[in-house]
This record gives structure tokens, C-alpha cells and sequence, in this order.
């Protein structure tokens, strides 16, 4: 099946995209609530050391989220 | 509730994470603030008093940081249930929302669902001073407007329009009722108002958004009946719910109400020109850099800790001899002067000693909190606490834990996530805390030889450096499997802000150091004072006549053996205190720890470690110094009071085979178990506070000392 979207993971660093929805509510509701919502610009930072969680940067707020948190994230492609 | 309480006038300060509350609350209330339970919700809340010009007080509290009134955190979750039960004894009158003006879009979403409970409420459009050097400029008057609620814009560092905002809030003291709201900022959704209507009757409440509250969060709501949780339940189902779905288009509504409002009267930077938090970041999260810099600060900071405090230590110690001397040579001789000097003094000299340590400790890590570092930790060490069961939040309470567990198992409350949270709070103990370390130095220096080691490390630091990584061990291992143990599924998150650095607030982080270090003296304190004295009375005294027999003895076998006046001394002493109840105690035991190779003296110090494990040195010194007057003369100085002790502990042999004590075994089975061992009350307390059960504070203290026992036993065989 073609992927109509992409996540957080699959941003490169200093890459940005629009997102779109989520996967997950109970995410959802934590993530919009910090300012991650649908139409928000969603730019890369970095990797954590030891991988599984990302730092990234919303409408110029820096967040880190869990890679859990960060696939939750639909972007646009 | 006494009859101040309801007439005062109650105002909470409440916003996000990071929108500078803190700073915003001591512009306020100035020195004027307390730590105080909180009904309910069973934390400490600190509370202030606001003294307005026209002479009027109110009471302002300041309630955890929390992005929206859906929480997922029980740190969060007390905001939530303070402010929909209008019943709570700190129901506020009014509240004062702390915004950060640099991104005020995402602050406003808690300030517009507190607008629809109905609560007086004013926005403090925090940081002006930033904002104006970045060229943010905000049209206050029209975003008031378009709010409908008052605002001013204020700097918590600064101090500007404090004084404008203490006016508005005066105003708002005087008509509270024409400040409340009919108009909701938020219109229900045909679905909700149903509900609403089926909730408010069995609630009793007007507000419909504090009834539709009250239906998404009805299963932990502290303040509800078992018969009002089973009927809401029933509502919930009815009406078929999606509280989560509800929730985030809820959220979102709000967002696109209130944007446009932010874009009027917000003129913003054209760029987020604060690259400096971003170079700062390349380094300090950098792959490998980062956490290489992780472990040189915290090889800093434990470096600091033992060479800044080593003067006011010896200063306290050397104090505190000279009153004891003092007293000694005043006093009538008897067991009251025996009680001030033996019992009490040496109980405070052991709490106080401690403030150095815990005081530049608690410095250290305020600091690193304020400048915004603490955040980057728990970003890059995620995944290494996932793998012992817990959240990368967990390290805060973990380099928490160096310096107190008590503090530390209570910063865990920010981990939403209830598995983690408990094996954070069943692990942190493991960490060595201050009060173990004047254990240590007495042990390492009396057992391990200061040689070096290739020609640089000197062995006792090795030895001391070893108790640390055998706490952090212990810890992360059993973290593990009580994970594999558990195995709950509940959501678990990570998300967090990672705020701009900045340069700490210093009047926040005095005021911070000074609130950790009194309710250390006077939490720990009192113990350590209770255990000083009971311990003095209870090597003092025995049963019946058996002391005035045992010195009886002493001085015939004495005078048989014509032992000089101070041999006869330190003979009769010994003979005293194995006949005391302390000494009985300590035989009693002695079975049980003979096989780690401690005899019934280090068993009295074991018993009353118990209650706080820094009473090992006290009572050590209480057992071997008692009835040697020339020791206290001689231990002016802490160098002399140590050596001497240590030259005391040499000496001691073991009854059974007349072997050495105090050999290489003992001393670092000892070290192991004390190490290992749960023995603070304190901790034990919290842990029952905080997990709301005996259970979990019980398992963890029996884990904890079964582990201890083996451990200990495992090393004296190894070494002896």
C-alpha cells in the first residue's frame, strides 16, 4: 500500500513539514494541549544520544518527544 | 477550618510549565511564604501572603504548572481538582494566570477553560522585559477585550507593574461579582450539553463546563462519592462518551477561537531570533558530547559538594565541642548534664553538620532546574530509564536522591505514568544520599589504606566512588525487574518542553535552597534528636541494679589487675554499657549479625540506624567515648575527634575469638549495607504518602534490607 503520509522519525534534521492529525487520542490530547496541533510546522532538531526520542521545534517552541509520541504525529508528505 | 481561613481572601496563581510562575509568586508575596499540606490532594503547596497598599491581605497559593485542565499527571491533576470543587477549603476567590508572553498562543488554552468555570481571573502577560528586547509588542488593552478579563503585562525578574498588578487584583477583590462570567468562551458541542444537563443535577453544580469536567475526569476525582462515581459512570455510558475524542476537539476549538485574538493584539518577531538557546543545544544534546558532558558535570558536582563543604563542617563540628566542653566543665556532674551534652548536643551536632552538604547539594540542583538544563537530561536519557522501568524524568529524582530521597521521591510526581512513577520512587533510595557519607568516611578511613593506585587514584576515593556506582547499580537493576515484574500497559509519555536557557533567578534559587534545607532539619531533625536521646538513655540505664553490679565488677577486676585510673575508667565504662538495656538490645541481635562480622556494639548502631542512618557515627561515638572524659577534650577538632574514634574502633575485638572488629571484611560489608539498606523513616513515610498505601513503603524496606543482608554477608565472606 502507498504511504499518504509520513511522522516525526522520518524528518531529517533542520527538515520541516506541516501536521496534519494523529494516530493516537490519549496523544492527542497531551500533544495538542503543548501547542502540537493540525496546521502547526513541525521542524527537526535532533536525534536523543541513544535514539528513541527526538527534539524538535513547534511554531518555535522546543519540545522533546518519545518515539512513541513522535509516530503518533501524521505529517504531511 | 478555623474562622480566618474562611474569611481571608484566596487568590491561586496558576499557568503552564515555564511561564515563570515562580518567579511572578515571590515578586508577590516577597519573603512572606510557607509550605504547607493541602488538603485532599496530599502535597505540599507553597502559600504567601499578598499585603495590598490600602492595608487588605489575601492569601496567594501556587499550584503545580499544567498545560490544560485534561491532565496526565498527578502533579497536574491537583489543579484540575481544586478548581472544580468550589467546596475545597482552597477554592480560590480569584485567580492570577501566569502567561509567557514569547508564546502566548499555547498559554492561553488553560487561561480561556478556567474562564468557563466562572472564576475571577487575570492574565500576567509574564517576561516583558524579554519580550520588549526581542520586539514583541502586545496591544494589552485589546487583547483584554477580546479576553474579556483584565491584563497586565509584568516581569517576574524585574519587578515592573507588580504593583499595577497588585491594583488590578485589588479591584477584582472588590466586585467579584460583577467580574463573573455568563458568556462561555467555549460553546458546547450538542453531544456535551446532553451530558451536562444528566451530569449537573447529580453533582449539583450551575456551571455546565465544570459539570462537563467533572464527566470526563468522574474515575479519579478525588472529591466525589462512590455512589457519585457509579451514577456518572452510568451517564457516561449512556450517552456513549468519547472523552479522549471530546477532549482534543475541544482543545482545538479553543485554538481557533482564541488565534485570531493573539494575531490582533500580538506583534511578533518576524524570526525567533534566540539562536543562542540553539548553539547552546548543538553541544550540550549533542550524540556523544552531550552525555559526556552529563557525567562531567555530575563528577563536578559531587566534587564540589565534599570541597566546599569541608570548612563550615569543621566550623559546626568545632562549635558545637566547644559548648559541649563548656557545659561539661560548668555543670554539676549527673545524668542531667550527662542528657544536655551526650544526649541532646551531640543529637544536634548531628543534624547540623549536615547543612553544608545538603544546602550546596540542593544549590547544585536548583541551579541546573533553573537554567533550563534539567530538561535536556530527560531528553537524552529517555530510553536508558525506559530500560530500568522508568521515564527519563526519573533522573531528576535520581541526582535528587544524592543529596535526599525525601525531596527526590517527591519530585516524581511530574511521571504521569503510574508503573514508572513507583519504580522511581521504590528506586531512588538505592542512590547514596548525604546522610550516608559521614558513614563512609568513618568506615573507608578506618579500613582501606590511603595508598595510591597507579601512581594516582588514591584507594579510598575508589572505595568511596564504588558506594555510588553500587547505589546507581542496585537502583537501575532493580528498576529492571520490577519492570518485568509489573508489566501494567498504561499510557506513558515523555513530552516536554525544553525551555530557553537562561540565566537562574537567584532570589528563586535562595528561596528554593532555604525551604529543602529547613524541611530537612526539621523532618529528619526531629528524628535524629529522638534517636540521640533514646539512645543515651538507653546505654545509660539497665535493668534493675544491673549497672551498679556491672561497675561494681569492673573496679574489682581493676583493682586485681592494678590498671591505672584511666584503664579502670574506659574498663568500668565497657562493663556499663553491656549491662545497659543498649547493650542487651545489641547482644539480642548479635546472632543474627554475626555472620556479616559486626559483634552487638555495631548491632546498637544498626538498631538505631534504622531511624535515620546517619545516627551511625553518633552512636558509635556514644558507644565507644562514653565515660572517657579526655576524649571530648582531645576531639577539638574534627582531624582529632576522627582519629581518635577510628584509634577507638581499632582497638575494639570481637568477644568470642578476641579478633579485631574493625577488619577489611567488616568494614566494607558494613559499607555495603549501609549502602543498600532502607534506614530513614522519613523515606519510609514519604513513600507511603506518596504511593497512598503501607504496602509499597513496607515492600520496598523489606526488599531493600533483604538485599542489604545478603549483599553484606556475600562481601564479608569474599574479604575475610
Amino acid at each position: 500500500m502507498l504511504r499518504r503520509y509520513k511522522t516525526v522519525p522520518d524528518l531529517k534534521a533542520r527538515e520541516s513539514a506541516e501536521a496534519i492529525s494523529f494516530v493516537d487520542p490519549a496523544l492527542a490530547c497531551k500533544l495538542t494541549a503543548m501547542g502540537v496541533r493540525p496546521g502547526a510546522i513541525i521542524e527537526m532538531v535532533r536525534k536523543a544520544p541513544f535514539g528513541k526520542a527526538y527534539y524538535i521545534k513547534v511554531d518555535g517552541i522546543r519540545l522533546a518527544l518519545r518515539e512513541e509520541e513522535a509516530l503518533s504525529i501524521l505529517l504531511e508528505l | 477550618m478555623t474562622k480566618d481561613e474562611v474569611q481571608t481572601y484566596k487568590i491561586a496563581l496558576v499557568g503552564n510549565p515555564n511561564s515563570g510562575k515562580s518567579t511572578v509568586f515571590n515578586q508577590l508575596t516577597g519573603l512572606r511564604q510557607k509550605t504547607g499540606n493541602f488538603p485532599g490532594v496530599t502535597v505540599d503547596i507553597k502559600s504567601g501572603k499578598i499585603r495590598f497598599k490600602g492595608g487588605k491581605e489575601a492569601i496567594l497559593t501556587d499550584l503545580p504548572g499544567t498545560y490544560s485542565l485534561y491532565p496526565t499527571s498527578s502533579d497536574e491533576k491537583i489543579v484540575a481538582a481544586v478548581l472544580t470543587h468550589p467546596a475545597h477549603v482552597n477554592f480560590p476567590d480569584a485567580i492570577v494566570y501566569v502567561a509567557d508572553t514569547h508564546h502566548l498562543e499555547k498559554h492561553l488554552l488553560l487561561l480561556t477553560q478556567i474562564m468557563d468555570l466562572g472564576i475571577p481571573i487575570l492574565l500576567a502577560l509574564n517576561m516583558a522585559d524579554t519580550a520588549a528586547e526581542l520586539g514583541i509588542k502586545v496591544n494589552v488593552a485589546r487583547l483584554s477585550e477580546r479576553l474579556g478579563v483584565p491584563v497586565v503585562f509584568v516581569s517576574g525578574r524585574t519587578g515592573e507593574n507588580i504593583d499595577r498588578l497588585q491594583a488590578e487584583l485589588e479591584k477584582m477583590m472588590l466586585d467579584a461579582q460583577t467580574t463573573d462570567r455568563s458568556a462561555a468562551f467555549y460553546t458546547l458541542t450538542e453531544a456535551e450539553k446532553q451530558l451536562v444537563e444528566a451530569v449537573k443535577h447529580n453533582v449539583g453544580t450551575e456551571n455546565p463546563y465544570r459539570a462537563l469536567l467533572i464527566a470526563h475526569h468522574y474515575r479519579w476525582l478525588p472529591f466525589l462519592k462512590a455512589h457519585e462515581r457509579e451514577t456518572l459512570a452510568a451517564i457516561v455510558e449512556t450517552k456513549h462518551f468519547q472523552s479522549l475524542r471530546a477532549q482534543v476537539d475541544e482543545t482545538l476549538d479553543r485554538f481557533d477561537r482564541f488565534t485570531p485574538y493573539v494575531q490582533e493584539s500580538v506583534q511578533e518577531a518576524l524570526t525567533f531570533p534566540n539562536t543562542t538557546t540553539d548553539r547552546i543545544d548543538a553541544v550540550l544534546t549533542h550524540r556523544v558530547f552531550g552525555p559526556l558532558i552529563f557525567f562531567a558535570v555530575m563528577l563536578l558536582m559531587f566534587q564540589a559538594i565534599f570541597d566546599w563543604s569541608v570548612y563550615p563542617m569543621d566550623w559546626i563540628e568545632a562549635l558545637f565541642s566547644w559548648l559541649n566542653d563548656t557545659l561539661k566543665s560548668n555543670l554539676p556532674q549527673g545524668w542531667l548534664s550527662d542528657l544536655l551534652t551526650d544526649g541532646i548536643l551531640s543529637g544536634l551536632s548531628g543534624i547540623m553538620v549536615f547543612i553544608p552538604q545538603i544546602a550546596i547539594l540542593f544549590l547544585l540542583i536548583t541551579i541546573l532546574e533553573e537554567v533550563g538544563y534539567m530538561s535536556r537530561v530527560v531528553f537524552m536519557f529517555d530510553k536508558t530509564m525506559r530500560r530500568a522501568g522508568m521515564n527519563g524524568r526519573s533522573v531528576i529524582s535520581l541526582i535528587g536522591g544524592g543529596a535526599c530521597a525525601v525531596p527526590a521521591i517527591m519530585s516524581s510526581r511530574t511521571i504521569g505514568n503510574w508503573q514508572e512513577r513507583l519504580i522511581t520512587t521504590m528506586v531512588t533510595p538505592f542512590i547514596s544520599c548525604s546522610a550516608r557519607i559521614p558513614v563512609y568516611l568513618v568506615l573507608i578511613g578506618l579500613a582501606v589504606p590511603a595508598i595510591k593506585i597507579g601512581g594516582f587514584l588514591n584507594a579510598q576515593t575508589l572505595v568511596f566512588a564504588s558506594m555510588y556506582a553500587l547505589g546507581v547499580i542496585a537502583a537501575f537493576a532493580s528498576g529492571w525487574a520490577m519492570k518485568k515484574w509489573l508489566r501494567t500497559r498504561e499510557p506513558s509519555f515523555l513530552a516536554i518542553e525544553l525551555p530557553e536557557y537562561r540565566i537562574p533567578d537567584w532570589k528563586n534559587v535562595g528561596l528554593t535552597v532555604w525551604e529543602k534545607v529547613r524541611a530537612f532539619i526539621w523532618g529528619a531533625g526531629k528524628i535524629i534528636l529522638f534517636v540521640s536521646i533514646a539512645l543515651w538513655g538507653l546505654a545509660r540505664f539497665g535493668p534493675g541494679n544491673a549497672i551498679a553490679l556491672a561497675e561494681t565488677q569492673a573496679q574489682e577486676k581493676a583493682s586485681a589487675a592494678q590498671l591505672s585510673p584511666t584503664e579502670t575508667e574506659d574498663l568500668v565504662a565497657h562493663h556499663r554499657l553491656e549491662a545497659s538495656y543498649a547493650g542487651q538490645m545489641g547482644k539480642f541481635i548479635e546472632p543474627v549479625i554475626r555472620p556479616l562480622g559486626y559483634d552487638w556494639k555495631i548491632g546498637i548502631a544498626l538498631l538505631t540506624s534504622f531511624a535515620a542512618r546517619e545516627v551511625f557515627t553518633g552512636t558509635l561515638a556514644v558507644l565507644y567515648n562514653m565515660g572517657s572524659a579526655e576524649q571530648d577534650i582531645s576531639s577539638r577538632t574534627d582531624n582529632q575527634a576522627k582519629v581518635t574514634m577510628r584509634a577507638k574502633m581499632r582497638e575494639e575485638t570481637l568477644s568470642d575469638n578476641g579478633k579485631p572488629v574493625y577488619t577489611l571484611a567488616t568494614a566494607l560489608s558494613l559499607l555495603v549495607f549501609y549502602a543498600l539498606a532502607l534506614q530513614c523513616m522519613s523515606t519510609i513515610a514519604v513513600v507511603k504518602r506518596e504511593t497512598g498505601s503501607w504496602k509499597w513503603a513496607l515492600f520496598q524496606f523489606t526488599f531493600m534490607s533483604v538485599l542489604a543482608y545478603v549483599m553484606a554477608w556475600v562481601v564479608y565472606m569474599i574479604f575475610s
